[in-house]
């Protein structure tokens, strides 16, 4: 019996499609004899999430996070290699799969758009077999942290984006699946909705040990939510670690500026850390190296050694730290 | 054993409809209007004759109006409730289709089972009306509304069938608003909804006993009005069993092969 909930073990995806060639003449061959080139959307994938733990896939457009998922849920078999989630090989056991999983994709409703919120919920509930008490406690849990009973009577076509996303991810997670695969559920959602549904993330996770995969392009998400992160570009895994290691790998564009005590003090270059200038008391360090320490292991290393009166840091956002990801993780050498 | 417990699927579309008055209206319209046009149009066109086609008015305008009824029985909006399967491919929503503990074929044929028993409400209250206005004769003898009940049964069975292949292109050409407009053009002609098949040529009603549409109304409908009697009802009713189990076994075939495509279509 495995420990984790979600295991990928070097899965790969490789799609076929059609290259139309150009000109009429080119498209008259194309439509006889058809030129088929192989798309790799996920090569050599390998990863596991713990039980009830929250994990960011990144990546941009297109790397293959959306098939990975697709993988996971069922709904795609891959070319070669495994996954199992909560056990269960997804693609084999597809209906076992979907007892055992709850997802969201972005704006796509899983709810049905003439029926009121409450009538879906209660269609979802015949589906999965759930017993009436129990879904109506999991429905008051779910409308204390999201307030759904406030326009859970309204269809759903009248309900705004983020009143939707909001019971959509009710409706996912009404059945309480181990798993939850959630695919940019907040894209499109307004500050304070997204906040809601982050608290509502993190009381899954926490309080209900529920295993989360999630994918988005919102940096605060990842930074607020993700205890780890799984970077893939180009189909393939770039890294998978804490968002330190991220930062230490990719985000070398923090820095410290200090007021020293003794404008006359000698400064000397630390363990991973340079000088970058200095001007009479006032001196900025930085990173030395990809390997450098973090910008907050930094901070204590100029404070323990030098006598500071005043002392600011600039980090780099996570957002160009994971631009800088993006370029730095290119294409493979054969695609580029 | 999920789809016992799933029949609130079944609601979806009549639950839909009854929600949103301005269509029950505009179906109550529309029904009304169309029911009193062919009557019109029957009655007149039979003014200067006694019997055609082997039909006399009352089995004509009987035969007419039930045939205005019965397509009642799936015409429900679907598209206002974004509920096709056209707009869960062009969504993406499809994709939830095949998340669930509900095999989807299941969850189409429960949806479509609510919508056929919501149409079949409507039409048993057109009939009834008709009926008490002496629009339509009622049947010749319990056999043959029995008979009648019985290929109406298997009709809509074909009639279900139909509809889902053609909702089934779907996962191919994301589009079938071409192939939907063809299917109720030759549905509404070859099943005998625009006029009963015998007063088509013979090359015609040749070519539609090759074809399923027929099986959907036309049959039920002259066993009905006595123009199929009884004695030959049997190789009908066969016939029509024939169309309800090859559909099925194609159809069945489709799904396998659709669930391959969600990723491509509506992934």
């Amino acid at each position: 019996m495995s420990a984790s909930s979600i295991e990928v073990r070097g899965l790969s995806r490789t799609f076929h499609t059609t290259v139309r060639r150009p000109g009429f003449v080119g498209g008259l061959r194309s439509l006889v004899n058809p030129e088929r080139v192989p798309k790799h959307a996920v090569s050599d994938v390998t990863f596991d999430v713990a039980p009830g733990e929250l994990l960011a896939l990144l990546g941009p457009n297109g790397a293959g996070k959306s098939t990975t998922i697709k993988i996971l849920t069922g709904i795609l078999r891959p070319t070669s290699g495994e996954a199992r989630v909560a056990g269960v090989v997804p693609y084999e056991e597809r209906e076992r799969n979907a007892r055992n999983i709850g997802a969201v994709f972005g704006q796509r409703t899983q709810l049905w758009w003439d029926l009121p919120v409450r009538e879906s919920f209660s269609i979802l509930r015949d589906i999965y077999e759930v017993p009436k008490a129990q879904h109506a406690a999991r429905l008051r849990e779910f409308d204390d942290i999201l307030e759904l009973s406030a326009f859970w009577d309204t269809r759903v076509r009248h309900l705004s984006l983020g009143q939707r996303v909001r019971c959509d991810l009710a409706a996912a997670l009404l059945h309480d699946p181990p798993v939850v695969f959630l695919d940019e559920p907040t894209i499109g959602m307004d500050v304070v909705v997204k906040e809601q549904v982050r608290e509502f993330l993190r009381h899954q996770v926490e309080e209900r040990g529920r295993t989360v995969l999630l994918t988005t392009h919102d940096m605060t998400e990842v930074a607020r939510l993700a205890e780890r992160v799984v970077l893939i570009n180009h189909g393939r895994l770039v890294l998978d670690g804490t968002l330190d290691e991220i930062r230490r790998r990719f985000g070398s564009t923090w820095q410290i500026r200090a007021t020293l005590a003794d404008a006359h003090a000698e400064v000397v270059a630390l363990p991973g850390i340079a000088l970058v200038r200095r001007d009479g008391p006032q001196v900025v360090f930085g990173p030395d190296g990809a390997e450098g320490p973090t910008v907050h292991q930094a901070l204590k290393q100029v404070i323990e050694r030098y006598e500071v009166t005043e002392v600011a840091m600039d980090e780099a956002e996570l957002e160009d730290v994971m631009r800088a990801a993006y370029v730095q993780a290119g294409p493979p050498a054969e695609e580029a | 054993m999920a789809a016992l417990h799933a029949w609130r699927a079944a609601r979806v579309t009549p639950l839909g409809e009854l929600l949103a008055p301005p269509r029950i209206t505009g179906a109550l319209l529309r029904l009304t209007v169309q029911v009193v046009l062919v009557a019109s149009l029957w009655r007149g066109l039979y003014s200067q004759t006694g019997a055609t086609a082997g039909l006399t008015r009352d089995q004509a305008v009987t035969y007419a109006v039930l045939a205005v009824l019965a397509s009642r029985l799936r015409e429900l909006d679907q598209q206002a409730g974004r509920d096709t399967v056209l707009q869960h491919m062009h969504f993406g929503t499809i994709i939830y289709w095949y998340l669930r503990p509900l095999p989807p074929q299941r969850y189409y044929a429960l949806r479509a089972f609510g919508e056929q028993m919501y149409g079949l409400a409507w039409a048993l209250m057109g009939y009834v009306v008709c009926l008490a206005a002496g629009v339509v004769e009622p049947p010749k003898s319990p056999a043959v509304a029995g008979v009648f009940a019985l290929s109406m049964l298997l009709g809509q069975l074909v009639l279900y069938y139909v509809m889902l292949l053609i909702d089934q292109l779907c996962f191919w050409t994301l589009r079938n608003g071409a192939a939907m407009l063809i299917l109720i053009f030759a549905q509404n002609l070859l099943s005998g909804v625009y006029a009963p098949l015998w007063f088509f040529p013979g090359w015609f009603i040749t070519m539609s006993r090759f074809l399923p549409f027929q099986a959907t109304l036309s049959v039920p409908l002259s066993i009905y009005v006595g123009r199929v009697p009884l004695s030959d009802a049997g190789a009908q009713l066969a016939l029509q069993a024939a169309w309800v189990a090859a559909l099925s076994l194609f159809t069945r075939f489709l799904w396998r092969r659709a669930a391959r495509r969600v990723v491509a279509q509506g992934g």
